[in-house]
């Protein structure tokens, strides 16, 4: 018994040679949000989607701590849904198990990727891997797969003279259907289409963060919903 | 010329019937409006629900210039009707009521005077969509204000700045004097082939409303009859709230819809001079 024990114990060994503690780096990349009380950023939005022809877009982002967030903009504009306020509380605001899957590079920055897996059903992301910033503790790229179908993925810039861990560019890949109205509900009786096109397509936006304001303080009320 | 233009216009706004067309627009416009203002945003979110699932739209996407446009979209049906109403009676009226032999004695030639009904005719028609662009945009913005424009094809989805859209609404309103004008002139045609008014404005719609049937139905016998059907190409106006504009098919547009209307205007023409007003 003892033998095989022992025997055991070195496969363990051998399989998993001192890996990182996943939660340790989440904690860390968590206090390191933390410094973040507050912060309005102005967005600069590209839409590229093959089925969607929309002008580029400016709007204002303003996010408090822990998950408040409200958008501004002068013009209509379409914001992703997942990421724009980034803020790493996003992924891990629910119970999770996080799995530590290995080390990569990202941009040339070395990098740890975390598998996070949520624990609670009402969630609609079944996994999402992190690919953390080993020395900054900074998310450099999301992958979710969510359960209504799709993935996303984020890429994330940071601006290395930036004192915050905010980013200063963010790419936005998704999986999108495309459009199948019925005849008659846009008017268009004579519009042709391409029978053989496919029915989801990947879209990407890209959106450009500028004149950050961190920590200045920002009222509760921009956050109420206007009615 | 323009002296018998100006008669003709006097004559056609001394007509009750000339403002139920205007009436009409002026009750149509408001109603679809109030429609729009209290279901508008839940037609949108219908018609961009599968962008709502990635993208939070943030703006005000119901506004004047996309209730124009889903105006814009009923005038196949429903416009021509109202320019049949008149442009029908042009040369009939006057045969219903008498005044061919007084009229065509003066010493005004045949030519003159029905190039000047016409002409009538079609000032006609271009105040009636002069006073749909009037109150759409006009009364949109006070009720809605402005805003970017969203155009939900069934494949695409175009958003276009607010800067981007007024000239395009401008042209549009522009193709859509052209389009009601092969309407009146098509009118005009059948008008002066009877004797009552009721024939030409009823045969006028039942063309257009065959045509526009025989356009929508897609079998391929239809499709292929469809490009010599003037009425595929009233609704070419569309083609101005395109990215890019495709210009070489908006000319081709506006050459058949203007070759419709010489040939219209000339048959009538042809007919009006070699009428006979003695039996």
């Amino acid at each position: 018994m003892k033998i095989l024990l022992i025997l055991l114990a070195i496969s363990l060994g051998v399989s998993n040679p001192q890996k990182k503690d996943p939660d340790h780096i989440l904690d860390e990349v968590k206090r390191t949000f933390n410094k973040v009380q507050d912060y309005v950023v102005d967005v600069n939005i590209k839409v590229d989607v093959d089925f969607i022809k929309a002008p580029e877009t400016k709007a204002t982002i303003y996010f408090k701590q822990p998950d408040k967030v409200h958008f501004e903009s002068e013009s209509f504009a379409m914001l992703p849904k997942e990421g724009l306020d980034f803020s790493p509380m996003g992924f891990l605001k629910e119970k999770y198990t996080a799995i530590y899957e290995k080390a990569d590079t990202v941009d040339g920055y070395k990098t740890d990727v975390i598998k996070v897996i949520p624990l609670v059903d009402e969630t609609n992301v079944v996994l999402t891997t992190l690919w953390i910033d080993e020395s900054r503790y900074i998310i450099r790229k999301v992958q979710s797969t969510l359960k209504m179908g799709g993935t996303f993925a984020i890429e994330l810039k940071y601006d290395n003279s930036m004192k915050y861990p905010l980013p200063s560019s963010m790419i936005f890949t998704f999986n999108i259907e495309r459009m199948n109205l019925p005849k008659g509900m846009t008017g268009e009786l004579n519009e042709n289409k391409s029978k053989d096109e496919k029915k989801k397509t990947t879209g990407k936006v890209y959106v450009t963060y500028s004149n950050y304001k961190v920590n200045k303080g920002i009222p509760d009320s921009v956050f109420e919903e206007k009615k | 010329m323009i002296k018998i233009i100006n008669i003709e216009l006097y004559k056609i706004f001394k007509k009750w019937r000339t403002y139920i067309g205007f009436i009409a627009i002026a009750v149509l416009i408001p109603v679809i409006q109030i429609a729009m203002l209290v279901e508008g945003e839940k037609s949108i979110n219908f018609m961009t629900r599968n962008l709502q699932q990635s993208f939070v739209f943030v703006g005000n996407l119901l506004n004047a210039y996309l209730v124009s446009y889903i105006i814009l979209n009923a005038l196949a049906v429903h416009i021509p009707f109202l320019v049949a109403l008149v442009t029908g009676d042009l040369l009939a009226g006057e045969a219903t009521a008498g005044t061919y032999r007084l009229l065509i004695t003066r010493p005004v030639s045949r030519m003159k005077l029905v190039t000047s009904k016409f002409f009538a005719g079609i000032i006609y028609t271009t105040l009636l969509v002069l006073w749909l662009s009037i109150l759409s945009l006009g009364l949109g913005t006070l009720i809605f204000g402005a805003g970017e424009l969203i155009v939900v094809k069934p494949t695409t989805v175009i958003i276009f700045a607010r800067n981007d859209v007024l000239w395009r609404f401008l042209l549009a309103y522009g193709f859509a004097v052209l389009s009601m004008s092969v309407v009146a002139s098509l009118a005009f045609l059948f008008s002066s082939l009877v004797e009552n008014a009721i024939g030409p404005i009823i045969t006028t719609m039942a063309v257009i409303i065959v045509f526009l049937i025989v356009s929508a139905i897609e079998i391929n016998i239809f499709q292929a009859i469809r490009p010599y059907l003037f009425t595929s190409y009233m609704l070419s106006w569309r083609l101005f709230f395109d990215d890019p504009v495709d210009v070489s098919e908006i000319l081709k547009s506006v050459a058949v819809l203007f070759g419709h209307i010489v040939l219209f205007y000339g048959l009538a023409a042809c007919i009006f001079k070699r009428k006979d007003i003695l039996t």
